[in-house]
């Protein structure tokens, strides 16, 4: 059974703004899914929409079989949400919290209180458990977030931005957290961000979003031939020799760029550009990253992610 | 539906607000004061004056004229010390539960809204109607609990003057308990709904209070006075009207609990 099923999924909001375009797409359990786009692309609305709390305009869409159009509490029982929305309540402590929280998903307090000391243990926030989540930073509750998240062991993590906010440091750790917890617990993650560059380093596999639609889907790897531009070439010459002068482009003093198609091609060009006198001091192959790809897909310029 | 009622989660929900408001410890004097001032000063404010300055009570004999109650002369401090108990301060029972729970009920979803957490209360694994139903009956228990304290309050206080300044302890008539077991509890049940309601829709606490009091007071003063008249009539027109209430109020709330959709509450 697949984890997610969206079958043309679309969501008009009653304002009349389409906020989800027919998209369809299929998650494995186990994957770590990155739905990628910028603000407004529909991530958040398409979490919505897979938690129930927003009903479909047209198409259907499945979590483990269930619709959450039709069941929300059943598909709330197996998932485990956090968003910039979804906050804990401040005059309690971190781990009051998480009690809380588990008995609300059915935990008996002595089972809360293990599983709660031992998530916070792993999100680093032991020291914080008897602290009010008032006096809590950013970093903080949402690693918090992430434990509250774990705490009833989802069969399916819902992940809406959940390093907005956070240093790059924090973001940092959040996300070493959710590959980790990934792979120990073999929870299938569905990760919505803008920051393609975090999102390369935890997924499995992409869908990248643009006003409501899905541009593409795939792994890394099938977009990377997608966009079919290739490999970026860098190199530090004494000089550029005349026959690359009209393929490669200057980045600087004694550095060139230059577009090939594939790896194999490196051997012989260092070894022509060798035979050609010049002195060769640095040498690097750059595949496309997620926002190379993002932005070939969109034409957009870099500065709207 | 009614099995899952009282299960474990919906009481995690219960005890969670119950201990929010009892925790606050300006919010819950706050829902302390105005019973206690009501049931334990007032009484006692009407006893020093019988006892300290009897003349006084020529006016109340006057009252008690116009009441259908058979009084002697010389028993009249008994006479209206338990017209007091038995026809006076009842009233106040139909009043403190529903303030009581107004100040919770208001809050109950605008409040987690406000705080961003009903989102999260959301993606629990509980039906709106379970939410639905745990937030009403948080509201519900704590006004009677607030009600039933204010009674043993307003009983003993009332008792011991009594017994202390007059020499006779007043004598409560069963109506207390159709009061108390029935038309307090129906009452406070129909406000809290309606209440919960107005805080599911509202976009703040404020717009919820004031839905509450503009919308629900007059309704309940009307109410109350009715009972009022009904006090002085009979125990069975009490306990007729009480069955009326407890029977709209469970078919309120019956309803309520199917009008709820994620998109509206979120909005």
């Amino acid at each position: 059974m697949n984890a997610v099923t969206l079958d043309h999924l679309s969501k008009t909001y009653p304002g009349g703004r389409q906020a989800v375009d027919s998209v369809s797409l299929t998650l494995e359990p186990g994957e770590v899914f990155g739905f990628l786009g910028p603000n407004g692309a529909g991530k958040t609305t398409t979490v919505k929409l897979l938690n129930g709390m927003l009903t479909p305009t047209r198409g259907s869409l499945r979590v483990f079989g269930l619709d959450p159009a039709a069941a929300p509490e059943k598909v709330h029982a197996l998932s485990g949400v956090v968003t910039e929305h979804a906050q804990m309540y401040d005059h309690l402590t971190g781990l009051d919290n998480l009690i809380f929280y588990g008995a609300l998903f059915g935990l008996d307090i002595p089972e809360s209180r293990r599983r709660g000391q031992k998530l916070l243990a792993q999100m680093e926030l032991s020291d914080a458990e008897n602290v009010k989540l008032a006096a809590y930073s950013t970093g903080m509750r949402q690693r918090l977030s992430l434990a509250r998240a774990l705490l009833h062991r989802p069969s399916i993590l819902f992940l809406d931005e959940p390093t907005s906010g956070l240093d790059p440091e924090s973001a940092q750790k959040v996300h070493a957290m959710i590959r980790r917890l990934a792979a120990e617990q073999g929870c299938t993650v569905f990760l919505c961000t803008h920051q393609l560059r975090y999102a390369q380093e935890i997924c499995t596999r992409y869908g990248l979003m643009e006003e409501g639609r899905l541009l593409a889907q795939g792994t890394l790897e099938s977009l990377q031939a997608r966009v079919g531009s290739g490999i970026t070439l860098k190199l530090r010459l004494s000089s550029l020799p005349a026959f690359l002068e009209k393929r490669a482009v200057s980045l600087g003093e004694h550095l060139f760029a230059l577009p090939i198609r594939t790896e194999n091609e490196i051997p012989e060009l260092v070894r022509q550009i060798a035979a050609d006198g010049k002195d060769i001091f640095h040498v690097q192959a750059e595949l496309p990253t997620l926002e190379d790809i993002y932005f070939a897909l969109t034409n957009r310029p870099k500065e709207t992610l | 539906m009614r099995s899952s009622i009282f299960n474990g989660q919906a009481l995690a929900i219960i005890k969670k607000d119950i201990a929010a408001i009892v925790s606050n410890r300006r919010m819950f004097l706050a829902l302390l004061i105005v019973p206690l001032v009501l049931t334990v000063i007032v009484p006692t404010v009407f006893l020093l004056i019988l006892h300290f300055v009897p003349e006084e009570t020529a006016d109340f004999q006057k009252l008690l004229e116009l009441m259908p109650i058979e009084s002697q002369p010389r028993e009249m401090p008994k006479t209206l010390i338990n017209l007091l108990l038995n026809y006076f301060l009842p009233i106040f029972f139909l009043i403190i539960p529903v303030m009581a729970a107004s100040v919770m009920a208001a809050s109950s979803f605008v409040g987690e809204k406000e705080k961003r957490t009903l989102e999260t209360l959301l993606y629990g694994p509980l039906s709106l109607k379970e939410i639905f139903y745990a937030k009403v009956m948080a509201s519900f228990l704590l006004s009677m609990a607030v009600s039933v304290l204010s009674f043993a309050a307003m009983l003993l206080v009332l008792e011991i003057e009594s017994g202390l300044l007059l020499g006779f302890l007043a004598a409560p008539k069963v109506t207390w308990l159709l009061i108390m077991l029935l038309v307090s509890p129906a009452i406070s049940l129909i406000a809290v709904t309606l209440i919960v309601r107005f805080s599911a829709k509202a976009q703040s606490i404020e717009d919820a209070q004031q839905s509450a009091i503009f919308l629900l007071l007059p309704i309940l003063l009307l109410l109350v006075g009715q009972f009022t008249g009904v006090l002085l009539l009979s125990g069975w027109l009490l306990l007729a009207l009480g069955l009326v209430c407890a029977a709209a109020a469970a078919l309120l709330l019956k309803r309520s609990l199917h009008r709820f959709q994620y998109e509206t509450l979120l909005q």
